[in-house]
Parts: structure tokens; sequence; C-alpha cells
């Protein structure tokens, strides 16, 4: 099979179907005509879109794990925790697995992801890519499964529903910067065109 | 059914999705670099692996409490169905609930669909082929969703610390339960979808003419 030929050409990666690959225009999305899996999607504005979002996202980074998310009070005592107070609770109590797992989960890993998105989407931007960035999107799509902010604010609410029933409960700014930086984070994935920056950082490096 | 790319000796790149020849059994791709091969070695033996060693984290999960619950001094530890057996007591229906999805059903399902899959990477079934690709998405979509229950308790743990009057911290079943969710999800990443739909097109191949089938289907594609 010549080169040409397989350029136009992909395999569906749930079942290894070859099909033509198909000219979509924007906001279209082809799917695998054998099993039904979502094959790519060509998006709006990608680029500038997922600069944004991602610049939004890091700049509510540090409000998100810094300031108090909720705040329990009873009987003239009161006690609030952030993200890191989460964190250092499970290590002071020497519960390291668990504190390395809630670590990685819901900030090391979104961190790494919006920075990765950010600096992708800006190289593209201003045109300079370099074959380090290759290293750099792979590991944004490893990073994608392991992101965990949305089940993270998940186990906030349902905390929340609980300690409501247990003492008086307060909200803290920590709960509305989480929420929108979840928002971002979620909107990251959406707004990011990962098939055609694929194909962009392939024709510039070649 | 031929229409593969292993059968035509190319291979999809698992990250960037390119489609590569396969000049050896482990190459590069030619796009982003990545050494791959086209299909993921022993996935089968992979996640049997992980998925195993998720049921045995399962037990002890269950065995021990999650969070150690100090009222006036007064230590109470329940485990994760105490702890949903405590909640229906209280009359919080819908928390209990939550909790029983997604800290039993859940990650017993995901064990219980991966094992599905596997046998069924080994042996027909009644399953048709959309109905194991729709079961493959849903145990990887449920991945994350599991920790629910270890981030709830990091938070309580975290935030009820008012001394002597009431204070919860966490225990050891806890561990073991991050460690199941984590070596299920390890276990859904190394699984290769594509076995199936291989194993599939063996069987095919065996009960029917190939022949024919080949240029039915060849007609098919070049129509398109």
């Amino acid at each position: 099979m010549s080169h040409s030929s397989i350029n136009n050409m992909l395999a569906c990666h749930q079942c290894d179907s070859l099909l033509p690959m198909p000219l979509l225009s924007e906001g279209q999305k082809a799917y695998c005509g054998c099993c039904g899996a979502a094959l790519f999607s060509k998006k709006k504005d990608a680029i500038n879109r997922t600069i944004a979002v991602a610049i939004a996202g890091l700049l509510l980074l540090l409000p998100a794990i810094l300031l108090p998310i909720i705040g329990i009070g009873a009987a003239g005592l009161y006690n609030d925790a952030s993200l890191v107070d989460c964190i250092t609770v499970l290590i002071d109590t020497r519960n390291y697995i668990i504190a390395f797992a809630v670590f990685m989960f819901t900030i090391a890993i979104p961190t790494v992801r919006l920075f990765t998105a950010l600096y992708i989407s800006l190289c593209i931007k201003f045109n300079r890519t370099k074959p380090s960035l290759l290293v750099f999107f792979r590991s944004y799509h490893i990073l994608d499964t392991w992101t965990m902010i949305h089940v993270f604010f998940m186990g906030v609410i349902i905390s929340m529903y609980k300690l409501s029933s247990l003492a008086d409960m307060t909200i803290d700014g920590g709960l509305f910067s989480l929420v929108l930086l979840l928002l971002c984070s979620t909107l990251v994935s959406v707004t990011m065109d990962q098939h055609s920056i694929w194909h962009k950082l392939e024709q510039a490096l070649e | 059914m031929s229409n593969k790319a292993l059968a035509a000796g190319l291979g999809n790149c698992p990250q960037c999705h390119k489609l590569n020849v396969m000049h050896a059994e482990k190459q590069t791709c030619s796009r982003c670099k990545t050494v791959f091969c086209a299909r993921k070695p022993n996935s089968i033996e992979y996640t049997l692996a992980w998925t195993i060693a998720a049921l045995v984290m399962f037990i002890p999960a269950n065995i021990y409490p999650m969070m150690v619950f100090y009222t006036l001094g007064k230590p109470d530890a329940p485990t994760i169905l105490e702890g949903i057996a405590i909640f229906i007591q209280m009359g919080m229906l819908p928390v209990a609930i939550i909790i029983f999805i997604a800290s039993f059903v859940v990650p017993l399902g995901k064990i219980i669909g991966l094992f599905t899959l596997l046998y069924n990477a080994k042996k027909p079934t009644k399953l048709t082929l959309k109905q194991q690709g729709k079961l493959y998405h849903l145990v990887e979509f449920l991945g994350p969703w599991s920790m629910l229950d270890v981030f709830v308790v990091s938070v309580m743990a975290a935030v009820v610390n008012l001394g002597f009057l009431t204070s919860i911290e966490v225990a050891s079943g806890i561990t073991y339960f991050t460690l199941m969710v984590v070596f299920t999800i390890f276990a859904a990443e190394s699984f290769d979808p594509r076995i199936l739909w291989d194993n599939h097109q063996k069987q095919h191949h065996n009960t029917t003419t190939p022949d024919k089938e080949y240029k039915n289907t060849d007609e098919k594609y070049h129509d398109k």
C-alpha cells in the first residue's frame, strides 16, 4: 500500500476496521460504521477556545486548592477544610496511599493536563512546533483518564449532604472555585480538537 | 468482515490513532513516535491479572471499616455496607442509594464486566459484538467514579474535626478500596477491545466461505 493512500485511511480503535478518512466540516463527528465507536470530530475554533479555557482553569487552580471548601460548626467550635487540608490530614494519619491518590487525581494530574493543553495550543497558534510537543500531547492523552475533579466534586456534594444533618455547615469560596475549575477542566476536553492537532503537528514536523 | 487493519498489515497507533504500515511486530509511530504493537501484547493476561488483584482487594475493602466516627470520645467504625445501613436507618435514602451504587454496585459491576469481557475474548457468548463494545465503554467510563467514596471519606475526615465533640478518622478499609479502584482502571486500560472483533472474525471464517464474504465487504467499501 502506498504512503499517500494510508494517510487517507483510518482504523477504528475499538474494532480495527479499515475505513476511508471521512471529510468533516466544523462541528461534525465521525462514528465507526462497524461497531459504532466515536472516531473523531472536527471542532469550531478549537485552538483559541482551548487557550481561553485553559488560562481560566489555571487561574482558578490556586483558589480551588487553597481556599476552604466547606466548614462545620457545632457548640461554638468551628472547623473548615480545603483540598490541601484533606491531603495533609491523610498524611498526618499515615494514610499515604490515599493521600498520594487524592493528590495525584485532584491536583497534580489536572494541573499538568491544563498546562499541557495551554502549551500545545499556544505553540500551534504561534507556529512554534517542535518535536517535544509530541511528548506533551501524548502525555495529555494518558492524563485524560486519570483526571478526577468531577468525582471529587461529587464527593464534596455528598459530604455536604451528610454533614448538613450532623452540624451547621457553611460553604466557602473554595467550593465555587472548584465548580469553575471543574467546568474549565471539562471544557478543555470539549474544545480540544485532538485529531486536527495531531494532523498539524505531523505536517509541521515533517 | 475481512476489512481489518491487522489483515492488511497495518496498525493503529494507540496514542494518536494514526494508521501505520507495520514493518515489524513492534515499531514506532511515524507521527507521535510511540512504540506500539498492532495489538496490545498479552492484553488478556494483563487484564486478568489486574482484575483478580482488584477482586482480592474488594474483600478487605468490605471487611474493614472505611472511617472511625468519634462522638464524645466514643468510636464507631462502620464498613461500607454498615454505613449504608446506618444511612437508611437515619432516613437519608438518596445518599444511601448513591453510596451503595458508587461504592458497592459499580466496583463489583466493573469486576464482573471485566471478567465477562475476558470470557468473551476467549469463547463466543450470547452477547453481540456491539453489546460487548458498549460494555467495554461502560467499564472504561465508570473507572474514575468508584473513587467517589474515597473522596467523600477524605473530605469528611478533614472537615469533621471538632476535637472531643465529634471527629472522623480514616480507617484501613479505604486504602484497600483505593487500590481496588486503581487496579480496575489498570485492568480496563490493558484490555484491547479489538481482540473481541478478531475472535469474532475467526469464528465467522470457520463457519462461512471466506471468499464470498471478502468480496461482499470489498464491494461495499468501494461503493463508499
